[in-house]
């Protein structure tokens, strides 16, 4: 362990998929533990070295459940539960722990059978809360028929109002996803799409049409960081992959309590984030945006300061997501092509740690150096930030 | 309004508490309750212990004119979960009360999802739930 007066830099060790975009038969935990191994294995690590460890999932004392589960006695926890974006903060508060010395390896993981288990009914109502009152603010949205996809859709609704951005421009998000989808083998969705056949999907919740929405899959994911002093023994030592800054928060829970629709937390996030890795919105080479709704990367790039504010329609319309562009988005082909199990905010930062270590194959963004993951959960209720780079801060 | 809009499942029949019960019980004399906060002046929906905009605790319930500004909205085209997916399609919006500070997410039965548009003025509209509740809808003003 560090002594106080050092800290320590912290490094991405290991990445692990598990089964998915369809793994019909296997339950949450199961799907946790395939990550989890297949992550220990990619960084050369055995478990008894593995000393924290973060979750999130729908029920209490989940990440203690998968303690137990995987055989871990962790001395670190962090079960932070804020949908999408869970992720993003649970890598916050590992890097910090572990640059302090409070902890050496921390593993995050998760897993969801959402497809199997719920078919494709998670934004639209789901099972429902039937038979239980909704919590907190949600007993006042409930009764209105609201949906998931109806709470994006109205902030969606709200900056096309403001900035006279299009469904056009937003449709373009889905198509540059599915051109990366194409290129990635295990993505759910491969076949290129256009701009009409956005508009010509079914609206689900005006302005949002089928194919503004992500896929629903099953899928696991579990990434482990490590202190540097550990990293150089491990396998991915000649490529190593650093923490260099993060942050999060928050601005409502329900839709209703998101008094401007067009501004998030991920202005302030990265604006910390950024400012704690040392970079600016010019410096990132690849952007792993949360793409639960078209709407959610185009209020994103915008707040990160990747666009100004406004513009975002318009800078995705041109082009810019693209491999090859100004900001590569989603290499992998995202939530809207590649997999979203649920919540996805780990499988940014797996794809940015491929990313960074020039594993990508077909995907690849040539000499990437610097990426920047952000999560948001909820209806745009949270957001976390994560800088990730092939050098220290 | 379709005759759905007043068949409500149990499972959508409000529950209330100490803290909401007026909310709940003002929509169904047909009031629509909010609180102002003595100490700063603003309104918020719904019921808490805090003022929060200033932190204050100075709250009371006040009546609301029930008119408002369509913050935003979105035509809900699918949900599975009934009774809602037997009233589709149907318009959600976020409305920006008269009164300063307080934002309400409510249906608008009676509204063509053609017709809606963000800037548009709204009023307060009362749908019984129960023996003494009600819901709070909105409808257009001509």
């Amino acid at each position: 362990m560090a002594s106080r007066s050092e800290r320590r830099n912290v490094c991405v060790v290991g990445v692990g998929h598990a089964d998915g975009p369809h793994a019909t038969g296997r339950q949450p935990y199961q799907l946790i533990a395939q990550g989890f191994g297949r992550a220990l294995a990619d960084a050369g690590l055995t478990k008894d070295r593995v000393d924290g460890l973060a979750s999130a999932g729908h029920t209490g004392m989940h990440e203690v459940a998968v303690a137990e589960y995987l055989g871990l006695r962790p001395a670190w926890l962090d079960s932070t539960s804020c949908g999408g974006s869970s992720f993003e903060f649970h890598a916050h508060h590992a890097y910090r722990a572990i640059e302090a010395g409070d902890v050496d390896v921390v593993a995050i993981c998760y897993g969801s059978n959402q497809l199997t288990a719920n078919g494709r009914t998670l934004g639209t109502g789901g099972a429902g809360p039937r038979g239980m009152q909704p919590p907190g603010p949600m007993k006042y949205e409930f009764p209105t028929g609201l949906t998931l996809v109806g709470a994006y859709a109205m902030a969606a609704r709200r900056h096309m109002h403001e900035f006279g951005t299009t469904p056009e421009q937003l449709a373009s998000i889905s198509v540059q996803m599915r051109e990366h989808a194409a290129r990635n083998p295990s993505a759910m969705y491969r076949d290129p799409i256009t701009v009409d056949d956005v508009l010509a999907s079914p609206l689900i919740a005006d302005p949002l049409h089928k194919l503004d929405c992500c896929v629903i899959s099953d899928g696991g994911c579990c990434v482990l960081l490590a202190a540097e002093e550990i990293a150089t023994d491990l396998r991915w030592s000649s490529n190593p992959v650093f923490v260099r800054g993060a942050s999060g928060g928050t601005t409502h829970h329900s839709i209703q309590g998101m008094n401007d629709m067009t501004r998030t937390a991920a202005a302030e996030a990265g604006r910390r984030a950024f400012a704690a890795a040392g970079i600016r919105p010019a410096d990132v080479d690849v952007f792993c945006s949360y793409d639960s709704f078209t709407y959610t990367v185009l209020v994103m790039l915008e707040d990160l300061g990747f666009a100004p504010k406004g513009e975002g329609g318009a800078f995705v319309a041109d082009g810019n997501l693209r491999l090859g562009g100004a900001l590569p988005t989603n290499p992998d082909g995202g939530g809207l092509s590649c997999t979203h199990p649920g919540m996805r905010g780990l499988f940014l930062i797996a794809e940015a740690t491929r990313q960074l270590r020039h594993d990508a194959g077909d995907s690849q963004v040539r000499d990437a150096a610097v990426a920047v993951c952000n999560g948001s959960g909820g209806w745009l209720s949270t957001q976390g930030t994560v800088v990730l780079g092939t050098e220290a801060r | 309004m379709n005759a759905d809009w007043n068949d409500n499942p149990a499972w959508v029949v409000p529950v209330p508490n100490d803290e909401d019960r007026e909310y709940w019980e003002g929509a169904g004399r047909g009031e629509l309750r909010i609180q102002r906060c003595r100490d700063c002046g603003l309104h918020q929906h719904y019921p808490r212990a805090v003022c929060s905009h200033c932190g204050g605790d100075a709250i009371e319930f006040v009546t609301a004119s029930g008119l408002g500004t369509i913050y935003s909205f979105t035509v809900i085209r699918k949900n599975g979960i009934p009774p809602f997916r037997d009233r589709l399609p149907f318009v959600v919006a976020a409305v920006d009360l008269e009164e300063t500070g307080a934002r309400i997410l409510a249906s608008m039965p009676n509204l063509a999802p053609q017709d809606a548009r963000i800037g548009g003025r709204v009023r307060a509209a009362f749908r019984p739930v129960g023996d003494t509740l009600g819901f709070v809808d909105f409808e257009a003003i001509e």
